[in-house]
């Protein structure tokens, strides 16, 4: 354990709307490890998903600070390694970062491939030839290889899915934050992306999911983070969290939903 | 009893049919240049009113680089001066008549430029019609902004998401993602504004530009018949008009066929 590599370390982060008077994130404080795959469960309202949202700043938080790959991304600007003060560079960050949506959020006007093959073009500069041939791979790796050409609009919720992830993975993510992935899906199309999602950490990604399938959580996290009232109410394996709940309030959960 | 329209009338106009048929050239001419101008004006003013250009910003963060909350310097750090002209302009233009509007473009501001003087097509007379072209554009500029500000705001805040978590910057969110499907939600209301322009440059005759309107007074002034070829003038603008809005209805429902989304 001691000699795993922190990837993300998040002290006291804070999100508080309205001048403070609601307070999304009161003081979260946790360290996400190379490899790890975390699962943030709660119950609705908890802060899970803005917890995920400020990790690559869509949300951005009131107080705190969250350090990756040794920046602090919450502040403006930070100092390089060479001593000089340069502004933080959202973009390239966010690069490092893959995000999949619970509503997909795939772009209705271009086909598959073109929803693929986009950001590797034109933010990493990648040639069309060799997008496509990528997009081609990580299509054929989830099945919807033969997709390609399709439009969103012609593809099923649990398709629509499996491409948001492999074109998050496209950008080569360091670390991937599933926001409720399977929460818009019909029950029958589930398994498969969670099938996708369970494939993904196998293979030593690095993802934190917020999640309401607790049997995904148990069986393929290593982790277990319990958020009520933008607090983190407990955290541990999932044997812990869900066969030895301590918190009255994760005991209350787990009753509800298992 | 005396009807105060006379047949016999129509035929006295007859002779000035040219006038007319230039100043149907005239209108349109003088619409789709409006709505051209009107339209690059326009997606800059929006562009500027949704912008993130905040020169102030670092006024408005803490000691700890993190942006405050409230207050002066809150507000002041929030600042932007981009959106404030663009609104500034939108709503001086919306709440002033055309009329003012063109009179101001015309006396005031090309007065002191002096534009070439010379015909478009042998009858066109440039230096009234290029300043009538450019007060139209510069009010509908305004209307049009606030289409395209609600086209752009139309579209789902997921998609900026998506594509800027992917690493897209702002500007490249808006090109590749944001703006073709906000044109294409809001094609229709800029063909609608094709044809209130269509209509709204009736006033540019005041200031000399041969459009259909100043057709009619040509006949007045000649004949001293009013009614009648203001009875041409109305058929005429009801045919340019009437046509293109049910055109325009007509690829509405089209295009909202293909569009389940």
């Amino acid at each position: 354990m001691a000699t795993r590599d922190s990837l993300i370390k998040v002290t006291d982060l804070k999100k508080h709307y309205n001048m403070g008077a609601i307070k999304a994130l009161d003081g979260i404080t946790t360290e996400i490890f190379k490899g790890d795959v975390m699962a943030v469960i709660g119950p609705s309202g908890s802060g899970k998903s803005t917890f995920l949202r400020s990790l690559n700043l869509l949300e951005e938080p009131t107080e705190g600070s969250i350090i990756f790959d040794g920046i602090d991304i919450t502040k403006k600007k930070y100092v390089n390694e060479s001593g000089k003060t340069v502004n933080l560079n959202i973009d390239l960050l966010r690069q490092k970062m893959g995000m999949v949506f619970q509503h997909f959020n795939l772009f209705p006007h271009m086909t598959i491939l073109g929803n693929m093959t986009l950001a590797p073009m034109k933010v990493k500069g990648m040639s069309k030839d060799e997008a496509e041939t990528r997009a081609l791979m990580l299509l054929d790796r989830v099945g919807l290889k033969d997709r390609a050409g399709a439009y969103p609009i012609q593809l099923s919720g649990g398709q629509k899915q499996r491409v948001a992830i492999v074109r998050a993975l496209a950008m080569e993510p360091e670390v991937m934050l599933f926001d409720e992935p399977t929460s818009a899906l019909d029950p029958e199309m589930v398994g498969e992306v969670l099938d996708v999602m369970k494939e993904l950490a196998q293979e030593g990604m690095t993802m934190v999911c917020v999640t309401h399938e607790m049997g995904f959580a148990r069986e393929v996290g290593n982790r277990v983070l319990f958020m009520a009232d933008g607090l983190l109410m407990e955290e541990g394996t999932p044997e812990q969290v869900f066969d030895h709940p301590q918190n009255p309030r994760l005991k209350d959960f787990l009753a509800k939903v298992l | 009893m005396d009807s105060f329209i006379k047949l016999s009338n129509f035929s006295k106009v007859w002779p000035y049919a040219q006038l007319f048929w230039q100043g149907i050239l005239v209108t349109v001419l003088l619409s789709v240049f409006t709505v051209v101008i009107g339209f690059v004006l326009a997606l800059i003013l929006a562009l500027m009113r949704l912008s993130n250009f905040c020169p102030l910003g670092f006024l408005g963060l803490d000691k700890n680089g993190h942006r405050r909350q409230r207050g002066f310097l809150a507000a002041v750090g929030r600042f932007n001066p981009l959106n404030f002209l663009a609104t500034a302009y939108v709503e001086i233009l919306r709440s002033t008549p055309v009329i003012v509007q063109v009179f101001i473009i015309y006396y005031g501001v090309f007065s002191l430029i002096r534009l070439p003087s010379f015909l478009m097509f042998g009858f066109i007379r440039f230096e009234r019609f290029f300043p009538g072209v450019v007060a139209l554009g510069l009010n509908s500029g305004a209307y049009l902004c606030e289409i395209i500000r609600a086209g752009i705001q139309s579209i789902d805040g997921g998609q900026t998401e998506a594509a800027r978590s992917l690493g897209l910057s702002q500007s490249q969110n808006m090109r590749y993602i944001i703006l073709p499907q906000a044109v294409k939600n809001i094609l229709p209301a800029i063909a609608n504004e094709f044809v209130i322009i269509i209509k709204e440059s009736a006033i540019t005759y005041t200031i000399g530009v041969q459009d259909i309107m100043s057709a009619v007074n040509a006949v007045k002034g000649a004949t001293f018949i009013i009614i009648e070829p203001l009875l041409v003038a109305t058929a005429i603008y009801f045919c340019l008009c009437f046509p293109t809005s049910k055109l325009i209805a007509y690829f509405e429902r089209r295009m909202s066929r293909g569009d389940k989304r």
